[in-house]
């Protein structure tokens, strides 16, 4: 994760402001001050005008609220405080804040000498350009953007530029459509949240729930957290463990628990998943299913390799038939780095109720007035093993699900592989269906870094992914398959036929 | 020696506290050596995030860039 910036901050104020007005009960009163809090007459200000920058705050606060653009913001924060969910897409682009960057993808800059040589023009196939004012110029009716002006210029006065959105998006799923605003395709889009973090103006934004959360823990109920295992050091890289579980507590959460412990039981299992596709030699390549991006990306984008994601649900989905297990009225939250288990969970409605990010988490602990840093640590150890622990890491699934068959089939031929980054997922499995790349096994993650890259973090990934090995490590539970809570899971039916089909391309 | 102490504080930490640590982190190392750091829980002033006290006088609203040029100038 890059610095705080200002938008991070920005997103950060918003939430923060409506889990404050929402514990206090006045939400629905209040909620247009913020308009006047967050963007304040003095500024500072990134947009033309105070209006306009306030037109885009309310956007902000709408997609926080989980409700459509088109209604006020009372009324916003009334659907929300009823428990509403709007049915738009987890991600969108907020209408308004879209700053609709210039499609000129070649310029030429004052670096240009109009020089004898005009290698550009030579070089332009469709004659697109001329000297126009003492100066190269592309005209844009003619121009196919083929890049060559670019390459010929010896000076490297033809700069190229693209939308950082389109540029971030590795599956083709953002582009510009009418008046130059960003558009999602959402039959390609997977939630991964890579146009959100890159977009310059932070006007792609992923809907929250904290509001709909907060209402539960105030309406009395049992409200369960279930931290990923990538929540180590999210809240401060001093902050313990067992200070994160106090904070919880005392927010008003009925109980906390980790997410490491589905993840123990979705080692084993699919371990024992990969054991049996290898019983014929020669067995397909199985990919793991814990990151639903990943998941989301060979379901759109290589169909034909869906049957090679292993059947498992994710950890989350583990754990939370867990809770749902010993008691059915509790709701669950689970709380991650990651945009795209909001999609997930919609596809296990009555399992996984909610899911906040880290992110988002932070700022209903702000606004319930506690402050993490000054609970009590306890003691603390985890219930996951190191196996499940270090999920949160790239490499760890494919760890886990190593150490899980050395135990159980020492001798079954493993050749393993792994990819972070959509893209990078991608091609590697298509070189491995094309025979280009041998692998029985691959581990698909959509975030540079794993789990712990997520867009929902708070922490930098390569310290969390230094704590996080540190934590697994101290682990009493030594391995997955010890645990006795896997095979406790693993009983429940942790195979997807649970999945409703709900198709996610239209959510 | 120059006191600086920084919030820690689950507020200020969403703000970008640890961005001002590293701030410290990447003085040279004579500079560093001038700087006693203290990692504080909260200065009861929520909402002004990231706070820090450089001898005991108040900076809010701290970025790196702000909080670097405070050093500096105090380290003269």
């Amino acid at each position: 994760m890059p610095e705080i910036n200002e938008i991070s901050k920005i997103r950060r104020k918003v939430l923060t402001e409506l889990a404050q007005m929402t514990f206090e009960g006045r939400l629905h009163s209040d909620v247009e001050n913020i308009l006047h809090t967050v963007v304040t007459e003095e500024g500072p200000r990134y947009r033309c005008c105070v209006h306009k920058e306030r037109a885009v705050l309310q956007d902000r606060v709408k997609s926080a609220l989980s409700q459509p653009m088109d209604i006020s913001m009372t009324e916003a924060a009334g659907a929300a405080l009823a428990g509403v969910i709007s049915d738009s897409p987890i991600i969108q682009v907020l209408p308004v804040a879209c700053d609709q960057c210039p499609l000129d993808r070649f310029i030429v800059t004052d670096a240009c000498r109009n020089c004898l040589a005009h290698s550009c023009i030579a070089s332009c196939p469709k004659k697109a350009i001329s000297v126009v004012a003492n100066r190269s110029f592309i005209d844009k009716t003619k121009c196919v953007e083929c890049g060559l002006c670019k390459r010929s210029c010896p000076y490297g006065a033809i700069i190229e530029i693209s939308r950082p959105c389109e540029r971030a998006c590795e599956l083709g799923a953002i582009a510009a459509g009418k008046a130059r605003k960003a558009v999602i395709d959402y039959t390609l889009c997977v939630h991964c949240g890579a146009c959100k973090m890159a977009c310059p103006f932070g006007a792609i934004s992923d809907r929250s729930m904290i509001v709909q959360v907060i209402q539960q823990i105030k309406a009395g109920r049992r409200v369960y957290a279930l931290l990923a295992p990538a929540f180590i050091g999210q809240f401060g890289i001093q902050v313990r463990p067992g200070q994160v579980l106090a904070s919880l507590k005392k927010v008003g959460f009925h109980d906390t628990l980790e997410v490491s412990v589905g993840a123990d039981a979705v080692a084993v299992e699919e371990a024992r998943e990969f054991i049996e596709r290898n019983r014929e030699p020669k067995g397909k390549v199985m990919t793991t299913s814990c990151c639903p991006a990943f998941v989301g990306m060979v379901e759109k984008h290589l169909p034909a390799m869906k049957d090679n994601i292993s059947s498992l649900v994710s950890p989350m989905v583990a754990a939370a038939m867990d809770v749902k297990k010993n008691d059915p009225e509790g709701i669950v939250v689970f709380v991650g780095p990651c945009i795209a288990k909001k999609s997930e969970a919609q596809r296990y409605p009555g399992i996984v109720d909610f899911v906040l990010t880290f992110e988002e988490l932070a700022t209903l602990i702000v606004g319930a007035g506690v402050n993490v840093t000054e609970m009590d640590a306890g003691s603390f150890a985890s219930a996951g093993s190191k196996d499940g622990n270090i999920f949160a890491r790239a490499g760890g699934v494919l760890q886990a699900v190593q150490n899980v068959l050395s135990q159980l089939a020492p001798d079954v031929e493993l050749q393993a592989e792994r990819c972070e980054g959509l893209g990078n997922c991608k091609k590697c499995l298509q070189e491995i269906e094309a025979g280009k790349r041998n692998a029985n096994l691959f581990e698909g993650m959509a975030c540079t870094g794993g789990c712990v890259g997520g867009p929902g973090v708070l922490t930098d990934s390569r310290i969390t992914t230094k704590l996080v090995e540190n934590f697994a490590g101290a682990s009493p539970e030594k391995s997955a398959v010890a645990n006795p809570k896997s095979e406790e899971l693993i009983k429940l039916g942790l195979h997807r036929p649970h999945e409703q089909h709900k198709d996610s391309s239209a959510d | 020696m120059l006191i600086v102490e920084i919030c820690m504080g689950t507020c200020c930490h969403l703000m970008g506290a640890q961005d001002l640590l590293d701030v410290l982190d990447a003085l040279p190392a004579d500079q560093r050596r001038l700087i006693e750091f203290k990692g504080v829980t909260c200065f009861k002033n929520c909402g002004k995030g990231p706070s820090v006290k450089i001898n005991g006088n108040f900076l809010a609203n701290a970025t790196p860039e702000l909080l670097f040029e405070v050093l500096q100038t105090n380290l003269q």
